[in-house]
C-alpha cells in the first residue's frame, strides 16, 4: 500500500490546494503543498528503509483488478531502477515547493500559487504513478496525465514565447504518447497477451521485423520526451520558455521519464531486438553528446546552454543503455540521478541570477563573484554546479559518467570515445559560462541586486549537499540498482 | 545637477566641451560634485573617517622612514612607538605652527581607541590584532608611497624633490646616513659596497615615506577641522568645504619638505628642510597625481593584460586612481583600495551609518557604500586642487577680461579632458543614484 | 643711483616684499652687482594671498626664499626687452611666462616698469606669481 500512498498523497494535496473553496493565502498554499511534498519525501525515504537490497525484480506490489477483461489492472512495484528516480522525484518536489518563485523577476510574485502548487503536486503524482506503475496501460495513463499540467505549467508561468514553446512541447509529447500507445497495444494483441501487465508481455515468439517495427514506435516515442537528436527541437524552448522551477521539473523528472521507458520497455521487452539496433543507438548516444555540447557552447542565454548541455548529457545515458553491461547500467541509473541532481541545481542558481540581477544574457551578466555586490555565494555554487556537469571527481557526475564509459568501452569503444570527447566539451562551455558571470568585474552602472536571503540558498545548498556526498559516498547511489542492473543485463 | 544647467550670460563663448556644464559649474566657484546636502554629508563624514587612520599613516609613515629606515627585516615597522603617538601634529593642538584644527595635537583619541581594542573590542596584544588584521592597514599608505616613487617625474620642473634624489649631493647624503645606520654591521656594509644603488633606490623611498607623511600629517587636521565645523552647522555647502581645502592649500603651501634619520638620537639630513623644498610643489601635487589619477593596476579580483592593451604605455596615461576607481569589486586581499574602506568602516560618524542602513544592502555593503562617498569626497578634493591651481597661475573668476576667462575656460577644459575616458567616474557621482 | 635693495627699503609699498626677503636672508644676494630684473609685489598682493601662507611661509625661510626667488631673473630686462620675449628663466630655476605687450607677468600685471636701480631693474606687480606653467 505504501506505494499507492505515493501517488495519492500528492494527488490528495493537489486536489486540496487546487479546489479547497475557502481563501488559501500564497503562504498557506505553499505551507500545505511542503507538508504534502514531504510525506510523499518520508515516504521514500521509508521505502528505502525497507527496499530489499539482494532482491532480484521487483518488491512491494501493489495489486487491484480493474477491468481485467480487458487486461487492465492497477498493479503498482518498484525495484532498483525505479526507487531512485521516484526518490529524486520526490527530493525535487519538496525543494521546488519550498520556492517556487525562483527565477522571477526583481519585484514580481508568483503569480496563481495555488494552481501552481496544484500542478506542482500533480506532476509528482504522475510521474511517480509512471515510475511505479507495472501495466502498460497505467503507465500510460500517467504518462499522458502529465502534459496538461506540464502544458499549464509552460504556458501560465512561462515568458514571452511560452505560447510557442508550450504548444511545441504538447504537439511533440502527443505524438511521443501515440507511438507509444501503438506500440503497447500491438504488443499486447500481436503476442495474445491475456493482460498489459509487464510481465505478462513476451515477444519472443513475434517476427523479428515485427519486433523491429514495435521497437522503433518505442523508441521514436520516447526518444522524443529524452530527448535524442533529432527529435529534440522541443526542448530547448520549452525548457528556456518555463520558469525556472519548470524547467527544473522538466529537465530533472520529466526526460527522466524517457529513459526510463526506453530501459523498462525498448531493453525490458525486447531484449534481443535490443541488441541488435544497439550499436545504432549507441552512434546516435555519440551525436546526441556532441551536438548538444556544440549547441551549448554557441548560447548566449545561460539558461539554453544549460539546456543544450541537458541534451547531451542524456546521450550518457543512451550511450550506457546501448552498452548493456553490468556496469554501463549501474551507470545509466546513476546518470539518470545525477543529471537530475545537477540539473535541477543549475536551474535553480540560474534562476536566482535572473531573480537578482533580470537577466539571462551572457553579454550583460560579469562579475558575479563579487563578494559585496554580486551574489558570491549563487556564483560560488555555480562553479560547483558547473563542475558537478562536467564530471569532475568528487561530485556525482563523475560516478555516474565513469560508469557509463568505463561499462561502454568494451561494447561500443568508438562511441564512447567520442562521447567523452563530449564531456570535454561540458568544460568548454561551462568555462565561458563562469567566466563570463562569475569573473571579470562587476557591472558598476547596474549592479544594485538585491542580496540573496538565506532561506533561498536552503535548496541550492541541499542538491549541492546531495551532489557531493553521493560523489564521495557513491555506494549510496549503486546499491540500490546494483542488483536490479545487473538483472537487466544479464537478460542478454 | 541642481546648478546651472545652461551656459552663464559671461564675455566668452559657451564650451563645446562634453563635460561643459562641470565646467560652467567650476567656473562659477563650484565644485566637480554638485552641491547636495546629501553630497556634503557624505563628503564630511568620509573626511571624518579618513582622517582618523590617516592620523596613524603619517605618524607611522614618519616613525618607518625616520626610525626603521633601512632595516632589512622590519617585522615591528607598523608598531608604531608612543612617541610618535605622542608627537605633536605641526597644525593642530596647542602647540601648533598653525593651528588648523582645534583639537589635541597628539593621536586622535579614536585612534587610540581602535588601536587598543580593535574591531573586536578586546584588549589583546597588539600581535594578536596584527595578526587578525584587526588594525589600521598600513598597507594602504604604502601603496600611496609607492605609487609616488613609481610615477617619478611628475611635474617636473616645478617639483624639484624628485629631480634631487638623482644628484650626488643626495647621494652622498644617503653614504653618510647608510654608514652610521649599518655602523658594526659587515654584512650590510659588505651589500652597500657590492651594490650601492641598491641602497640609494631603498633611501629614495624612505624619503618618500617622509613626503607622503609630511604631506598628510597636514591633511588629517584639515579634515578634522572640517568635520568639526560641519558638526556646528558651519560647513553648509559643497562649494564651501571647496574653499575651505583651497584656502588649507595655501595656507600650507610653503611647509618644508624634508627626510630626517634619527640614528641612535642622532639626526642625519637626508634631504634638509634647506633644499627648500614645499609641501603644495614637492608633496600636494605629485600625490595628487599619483593617487587621485595614476596609481598602478591593483592586484585583485581584475587582473589586467599588458600585452592586449589593457595598461596604457606611459605612464601619465595610468588611470586607475580614486577618480577613475571602480569601487564595486572589495574584499579581496590585496587591493589597497579597499584596506583604506577597511580602515575608514571603522570611524564613519553615526549619520552616515545610518545613512547607508537605508541604502542598497545596509550594512551587509556598506563598505562599497563607504568607498563611493569617498570617490566623491576626493572629487571635491582634486576640485579644490584645480581651483588652487587655477588661482595660483590663472586668473580670478569675476576677471573683467575675457582673455583672462578665456585662459581659465581652456584651464579647466584641459582639466576636464582627463575625465573624458569611460573609467572616469565623474559622471556618476554627479547622480545620488551611484551608491 | 640706489641698490635693488634701497630702492625697495625706501618705498612703504614694498615694506611686505623687503622683511620677506630679509627673513629668507637674500638681502646680501640682491645688493650684489647682479644685474637682475625684479618682478616686485606690492602689499597689496601680498595681502591678497589666503590667511596663513604668510604666517607658515615666514616660519620657513629656505621655502620663502623660493617663492622670492621665483621673482628674480639674471640679467637687466627693460620693458622693452620683456615685450620681445614670451618666457625667462628665474633664479628658483623655473620659468616665468610674459605676456608684456599686456605688461602682464603670468597672472600679474606689471603696474610699473622700468625703475632702475645700480645691479638691475625693478619691475612693480600686483600680484604675488607662482611657479607653475
Amino acid at each position: 500500500m505504501i506505494l499507492s500512498a505515493l501517488i495519492l498523497v500528492p494527488l490528495l494535496g493537489s486536489l486540496i490546494v487546487g479546489f479547497y473553496p475557502g481563501v488559501m493565502s500564497p503562504a498557506l498554499s505553499r505551507l500545505v503543498t511542503i507538508g504534502f511534498a514531504s510525506i510523499s519525501l518520508l515516504l521514500t525515504i521509508a521505502i528505502g528503509v525497507m527496499f530489499d537490497l539482494s532482491h532480484i525484480g521487483l518488491q512491494m506490489q501493489d495489486f487491484l483488478p480493474w477491468l481485467p477483461d480487458l487486461g487492465l489492472n492497477y498493479s503498482l512495484a518498484i525495484d532498483g531502477l525505479s526507487f531512485p528516480l521516484v526518490a529524486l522525484t520526490n527530493l525535487l518536489t519538496v525543494l521546488l515547493a519550498f520556492n517556487s518563485s525562483v527565477g522571477l523577476k526583481p519585484g514580481e510574485d508568483l503569480k496563481r500559487p495555488r494552481l501552481f502548487y496544484s500542478l506542482l503536486l500533480l506532476v509528482n503524482s504522475g510521474v511517480i504513478g509512471a515510475f511505479l506503475a507495472q501495466n502498460l496501460m497505467l503507465f500510460f495513463l500517467f504518462y499522458e496525465i502529465e502534459l496538461i499540467p506540464f502544458y499549464l505549467l509552460i504556458v501560465i508561468w512561462g515568458s514571452e514565447k511560452r505560447e510557442y514553446a508550450a504548444t511545441k512541447f504538447l504537439i511533440y509529447t502527443a505524438l511521443s504518447g501515440i507511438l507509444i500507445l501503438a506500440a503497447f497495444l500491438a504488443m499486447n494483441w500481436l503476442t495474445g497477451a491475456a493482460s498489459f501487465e509487464y510481465g505478462a508481455i513476451d515477444t519472443t515468439d513475434l517476427s523479428r521485423n515485427t519486433q523491429l517495427v514495435l521497437l522503433a514506435l518505442l523508441l521514436v516515442g520516447f526518444g522524443i520526451k529524452t530527448p535524442l537528436v533529432p527529435l529534440h527541437s522541443w526542448l530547448p524552448d520549452a525548457y528556456v520558455e518555463s520558469s525556472a522551477p519548470v524547467s527544473i521539473m522538466l529537465g530533472g523528472i520529466l526526460s527522466k521519464l524517457g529513459t526510463y521507458g526506453i530501459i523498462r520497455f525498448a531493453v525490458g521487452l525486447f531484449p534481443e531486438t535490443w541488441v541488435s539496433v544497439a550499436p545504432l543507438m549507441a552512434t546516435i548516444a555519440a551525436i546526441t553528446v556532441i551536438y548538444g555540447s556544440f549547441c551549448a557552447i554557441a548560447q548566449t542565454d545561460i539558461k539554453r546552454m544549460v539546456a543544450y548541455s541537458s541534451i547531451g548529457h542524456m546521450g550518457y545515458v543512451i550511450l550506457g543503455t546501448a552498452a548493456l553491461t553490468p556496469l554501463s547500467m549501474v551507470g545509466v541509473i546513476s546518470q539518470m540521478v545525477a543529471h537530475g541532481l545537477i540539473l535541477a541545481l543549475l536551474f535553480y542558481l540560474i534562476g536566482m541570477i535572473e531573480s537578482k540581477v533580470g537577466t539571462r544574457e551572457l553579454e550583460l551578466l560579469s562579475g558575479l563573484l563579487n563578494p559585496i555586490r554580486g551574489l558570491p555565494m549563487i556564483s560560488a555554487l555555480l562553479i560547483l554546479g558547473a563542475m558537478a556537469s562536467a564530471g569532475i571527481p568528487g561530485m556525482v557526475g563523475f560516478v555516474a559518467e565513469f560508469m557509463v564509459f568505463q561499462g561502454s568501452f568494451s561494447a561500443f569503444p568508438i562511441q564512447t570515445l567520442v562521447a567523452i570527447v563530449g564531456t570535454a566539451l561540458t568544460a568548454v562551455y561551462f568555462v565561458i559560462l563562469l567566466n563570463r558571470t562569475c569573473f571579470g568585474k562587476l557591472d558598476t552602472k547596474g549592479a544594485y541586486y538585491a542580496p540573496v536571503a538565506r532561506w533561498e540558498y536552503m535548496p541550492a545548498f541541499i542538491l549541492t549537499i546531495v551532489i557531493l556526498f553521493l560523489g564521495i559516498q557513491p555506494s549510496w547511489l549503486v546499491r540500490w540498482s546494483q542488483v536490479t542492473s545487473d538483472a537487466i543485463a544479464f537478460v542478454m | 545637477m541642481t546648478q546651472t544647467l545652461e551656459a552663464p550670460k559671461t564675455k566668452i563663448p559657451p564650451s563645446t566641451h562634453p563635460l561643459a556644464e562641470i565646467i560652467y559649474r567650476l567656473e562659477a566657484g563650484g565644485t566637480m560634485l554638485p552641491d547636495t546636502p546629501e553630497n556634503l554629508m557624505q563628503i564630511i563624514g568620509l573626511y571624518k573617517a579618513y582622517a582618523v587612520p590617516m592620523d596613524f599613516y603619517w605618524r607611522d609613515l614618519l616613525y618607518i622612514a625616520e626610525q626603521v629606515f633601512l632595516n632589512p627585516l622590519p617585522w615591528s615597522k607598523y608598531f608604531i612607538s608612543d612617541e610618535y603617538l605622542d608627537r605633536e601634529n605641526k597644525y593642530s593642538g596647542d602647540n601648533a605652527d598653525l593651528r588648523i584644527w582645534r583639537g589635541c595635537g597628539d593621536a586622535h583619541p579614536e585612534l587610540r581607541e581602535f588601536m587598543a581594542q580593535g574591531e573586536l573590542k578586546k584588549n589583546l596584544p597588539n600581535i594578536l590584532h596584527h595578526l587578525w588584521h584587526d588594525r589600521i592597514n598600513m598597507e594602504f599608505a604604502e601603496e600611496c608611497m609607492r605609487s609616488m616613487l613609481w610615477h617619478r617625474d611628475m611635474y617636473k620642473p616645478w617639483n624639484q624633490f624628485d629631480g634631487f634624489l638623482d644628484t650626488d649631493e643626495y647621494k652622498q647624503n644617503c653614504d653618510r646616513v647608510i654608514k652610521a645606520y649599518f655602523k658594526g654591521n659587515p654584512a650590510m656594509l659588505g651589500l652597500y659596497k657590492l651594490f650601492p644603488d641598491m641602497f640609494y633606490e631603498q633611501c629614495r623611498q624612505m624619503s618618500y615615506y617622509s613626503n607622503l607623511g609630511l604631506f598628510w600629517e597636514v591633511m588629517a587636521p584639515v579634515f578634522f577641522e572640517m568635520s568639526d565645523l560641519y558638526d556646528e552647522g558651519k560647513m553648509t555647502s559643497v562649494p564651501a568645504a571647496m574653499d575651505f581645502l583651497v584656502n588649507g592649500i595655501f595656507a600650507i603651501a610653503g611647509r618644508p619638505i624634508y627626510h630626517h634619520v634619527y640614528i641612535k638620537g642622532e639626526c642625519f639630513e637626508i634631504i634638509p628642510k634647506s633644499k627648500g623644498f614645499t609641501w603644495l610643489y614637492e608633496a600636494a601635487l605629485p600625490y595628487v597625481e599619483a593617487v587621485f589619477y595614476r596609481t598602478a593596476p591593483f592586484r585583485g579580483t581584475k587582473s589586467y593584460n599588458a600585452q592586449a592593451g589593457q595598461v596604457p604605455d606611459s605612464q601619465p596615461d595610468f588611470h586607475y586612481g580614486v577618480l577613475y576607481a571602480d569601487k564595486f569589486p572589495v574584499g579581496t586581499a590585496g587591493i589597497p583600495p579597499t584596506f583604506l574602506a577597511q580602515d575608514m568602516l571603522h570611524f564613519l560618524p553615526d549619520y552616515l551609518v545610518e545613512y547607508y542602513k537605508q541604502h542598497c544592502r545596509g550594512e551587509g555593503d556598506t563598505i562599497v557604500q563607504l568607498a563611493v562617498s569617498f570617490q566623491r569626497s576626493m572629487y571635491c578634493v582634486t576640485s579644490a586642487v584645480i581651483q588652487a591651481l587655477r588661482a595660483a597661475l590663472l586668473y580670478p573668476l569675476d576677471d573683467e577680461d575675457p582673455e583672462h576667462l578665456m585662459a581659465n575656460r581652456q584651464f579647466f577644459e584641459a582639466q576636464m579632458d582627463r575625465f573624458l575616458r569611460p573609467e572616469a567616474r565623474i559622471r556618476d557621482i554627479q547622480s545620488q543614484e551611484y551608491r | 643711483m640706489p641698490n635693488i635693495v634701497e630702492i625697495a627699503v625706501s618705498d612703504d609699498r614694498f615694506s611686505t616684499l623687503v622683511t620677506a626677503v630679509q627673513v629668507a636672508g637674500l638681502v646680501e644676494a640682491l645688493q650684489s652687482p647682479g644685474p637682475f630684473t625684479v618682478f616686485a609685489p606690492l602689499n597689496s598682493a601680498f595681502e591678497k594671498l589666503p590667511p596663513g601662507t604668510i604666517t607658515s611661509l615666514v616660519q620657513n625661510p629656505p621655502q620663502l626664499g623660493r617663492i622670492l626667488t621665483y621673482h628674480v631673473v639674471s640679467g637687466k630686462y627693460t620693458k622693452a626687452d620683456l615685450e620681445k620675449l614670451s618666457e625667462l628663466t628665474s633664479l628658483e630655476g623655473t620659468t616665468i611666462r610674459l605676456n608684456f605687450k599686456k605688461n602682464e607677468v603670468k597672472n600679474a600685471t606689471a603696474v610699473l616698469t622700468d625703475i632702475e636701480a645700480t645691479n638691475g631693474i625693478i619691475h612693480v606687480i600686483d600680484n604675488v606669481i607662482l611657479m607653475g606653467p
